[in-house]
């Protein structure tokens, strides 16, 4: 049982992707139950795989990604949610497998209560971003399929602008507190661990709050929407990527 | 049986022509009795705005007694007296399925092969209100009865079978997919309606099913503005507030008869400007169009034109067209079942009456040749004598049996296979 490897789940997670594609092109109803019965299959190998070893950032991202898309799946049946969600989740495994060794993100026994929930916090606020990013990508597609005026029900089933933008809102919404709080906690481990404040991480999540803060400020204060607010949160979503690789980086720590 | 189906449709009649002959709903009573008197027959009549039919029967019995010739003169008298036209002004107009081809002709119409848009789902409906009219005011016969039922089980088959009703075809539909692709909920969108074009009245009617919070007409004649927020529940707004209505709308149905675009890019960027909402989709239907094009971004501001609304419709149908050769496959099919099934239930009795005389004649030829050997017999053999028999009677009858099922004229009227069999085996009626 605990055989699980990384491979197992991101190889149900690349067949789940296969099926999502197929359904695609020929619309049949067995197709979509198999599609998220491998998915559920890799998301169940992927908490075993959680549970029994130390994890890093990505992996643990991937996993809340895989809940989400099955919950989509289920939720927006007949929308192309998967073809999004999967090659997220896939892409996040891979860079984890790639960076080597998953380092355990938790700060020493000492500081385990404040250590956890700067993760939590921080992972959350990351989901946010997740969420913020695919609304941005598939309400750019949709534009642009507007734009175009493709008739309606042709190629890619996606929700409509305005619930993409709504999703796409909440989640920077969402995410912005939980980075700030993130942060502050990790300020305090920080102080009490004595570590350097030039450490790439700290500077790395500095910079994405900084980034989130004039997001917010454009959102409300200038009224940046539409297609010009997705590239933004895109814009947040590589910056929160880089954040993440610095975590894996030789020059990159714990907190 | 003669089974006709004589009408005009669409495809060979101008609409002049189709609606002098058009039965309204409550001539329909008086139509069908009187066209089932006159002819002797049983009848159903199909009238929608695209086609005229007349589905006439008799089955043999009937048609064996009956004096009045049952063909397309016969029923274009008919039609010519009914709604006071000359018949030789109708002759040309209408085309006629005799048997075998009506029955196909009648599925095909069911199943929307033969509809101006094909697939469209509403045809099928009117085939059944046709048939249960019929069988409300002239009773239609066996063959009518079982006809229609069977037709409406066929166009289920091609819709579910095949991919014949896919999309939507018809423009109002594609617009309010796309007024879709943009929002999400409509409880609290604004409508503005500008203008007061007949084009638009079928795009609002979907649109007002959508349940929009409010409805704004605005239209250079506050009488005709007046009219139209009354029919469709709205509010007329004065001509001059146009740009003021145009900022705060979510949805823009424009059908106005401006000879110029009534918002140049211009004038559309000032109100957008002025806009504190979310993106707005503009159905600009009129011809000329109302909205300079250039405005269209995909992202706030999305416009479709009666062009592309017809491009997508024409995207459906090219779709749908597709679909054409397996569903003609299935009517076929279906047309073939039906006879067969027919041919069957009106042999039925005749073979019925065939099969027990010669059982009859069998068991006493059998009982004289036990009679007569008896003593001499064990059980085994007297078994192994009467399946011999049994066996004899079944191949003597399969040839004249299938023969019968099998001949498309079997129960025509005159001199058939049926009255040979009749004749030739004694059987009584």
């Amino acid at each position: 049982m605990y055989g699980v490897t990384l491979v197992c789940f991101a190889s149900s997670y690349a067949v789940a992707l296969g099926l999502e594609l197929w359904r695609q092109f020929r619309s049949r109803p067995i197709l979509y139950y198999l599609a998220v019965g491998f998915g559920a299959a890799g998301l169940l190998a992927q908490s075993i795989y959680l549970a029994v070893r130390p994890v890093g950032w990505m992996i643990l991202l991937a996993w809340v990604l895989a809940i989400f898309y099955l919950y989509g799946s289920i939720h927006y049946r007949k929308m192309s949610w998967g073809v999004f969600v999967l090659p997220l989740v896939l892409g996040l495994i891979g860079l984890s497998a790639k960076m080597g060794p998953d380092a355990d993100p938790l700060p020493p026994a000492a500081d385990r209560f404040w250590g956890f929930l700067h993760v939590g916090l921080l992972l959350l606020a990351a989901v946010g971003v997740c969420v913020g990013f695919l609304a941005g990508v598939m309400y750019l597609i949709q534009a642009h399929r507007l734009r175009a005026k493709t008739p309606p029900r042709w190629g890619l089933r996606l929700l409509s602008l305005e619930r993409l933008e709504q999703m796409n809102r909440r989640a920077v919404d969402l995410a912005f507190p939980l980075l700030t709080a993130g942060l502050v906690v990790g300020l305090f481990v920080l102080i009490q661990n004595q570590a350097s404040p030039t450490n790439p991480r700290i500077v790395g999540a500095a910079v994405l709050w900084l980034a989130f803060l004039v997001l917010l400020v454009l959102r409300y204060a200038w009224r940046v929407r539409g297609r010009a607010f997705a590239l933004l949160t895109i814009a947040a979503f590589v910056l929160l990527l880089v954040c993440l690789v610095l975590e894996h980086h030789p020059l990159g720590g714990g907190a | 049986m003669i089974l006709l189906a004589v009408g005009c449709s669409h495809r060979n009649t101008p609409v002049a022509v189709r609606e002098r002959l058009a039965f309204r709903e409550d001539q329909l009573a008086a139509a069908l009795d009187a066209v089932s008197t006159r002819l002797d027959c049983e009848a159903v009549i199909l009238s929608t705005c695209n086609r005229v039919e007349l589905y006439l029967a008799r089955v043999l019995d009937r048609a064996t007694r009956a004096t009045t010739p049952l063909d397309a003169d016969a029923v274009c008298g008919f039609l010519a007296d009914f709604h006071g036209l000359p018949a030789a002004d109708l002759r040309p107009h209408l085309y006629v399925h005799q048997n075998d081809a009506a029955v196909r002709h009648l599925f095909r119409v069911a199943a929307s092969l033969d509809s101006l848009i094909v697939g469209e789902g509403q045809i099928a409906g009117q085939v059944k209100k046709a048939y249960e009219i019929g069988h409300r005011y002239s009773g239609p016969g066996p063959l009518l009865h079982a006809l229609f039922p069977h037709a409406r089980r066929v166009a289920k088959r091609v819709r579910t079978e095949t991919g014949i009703a896919g999309g939507h075809a018809s423009v109002s539909s594609a617009a309010v997919d796309y007024v879709r692709q943009v929002f999400d909920h409509f409880g609290d969108k604004t409508i503005l309606v500008i203008g007061a074009g007949k084009m638009g009245e079928l795009t609002l009617k979907h649109l007002r099913r959508l349940e929009p919070k409010r409805i704004f007409v605005a239209n250079r004649s506050p009488e005709k503005a007046q009219a139209v927020a009354r029919g469709c529940g709205g509010e007329a707004v004065p001509w001059e507030r146009l740009d003021e209505m145009l900022a705060r709308a979510d949805i823009v149905l424009s059908t106005t008869g401006a000879p110029e675009p009534i918002v140049t890019q211009e004038r559309y960027r000032r109100i957008a400007a002025q806009r504190i909402g979310g993106p707005i989709v503009i159905l600009d239907i009129a011809v000329p169009r109302d909205f300079d094009p250039a405005i269209h971004d995909g992202d706030r501001t999305c416009l479709f034109n009666i062009d592309d609304l017809k491009r997508v419709q024409e995207a459906v149908l090219a779709v749908r067209r597709k679909h054409v050769g397996p569903a003609e496959a299935l009517v076929e099919q279906e047309t073939q079942r039906f006879l067969k099934e027919w041919r069957r239930r009106r042999h039925g009795p005749v073979i019925e009456r065939l099969t027990q005389d010669l059982e009859a004649k069998r068991e006493e030829v059998v009982r004289k040749l036990f009679e007569k050997i008896n003593g001499r017999l064990n059980e085994e053999d007297r078994k192994y004598i009467e399946y011999a028999f049994v066996k004899l009677q079944n191949q003597f009858l399969h040839g004249p049996i299938s023969t019968l099922t099998e001949d498309q004229q079997a129960d025509a009227p005159g001199h058939t296979l049926l009255d040979a069999l009749r004749k030739l085996f004694r059987l009584r009626e």
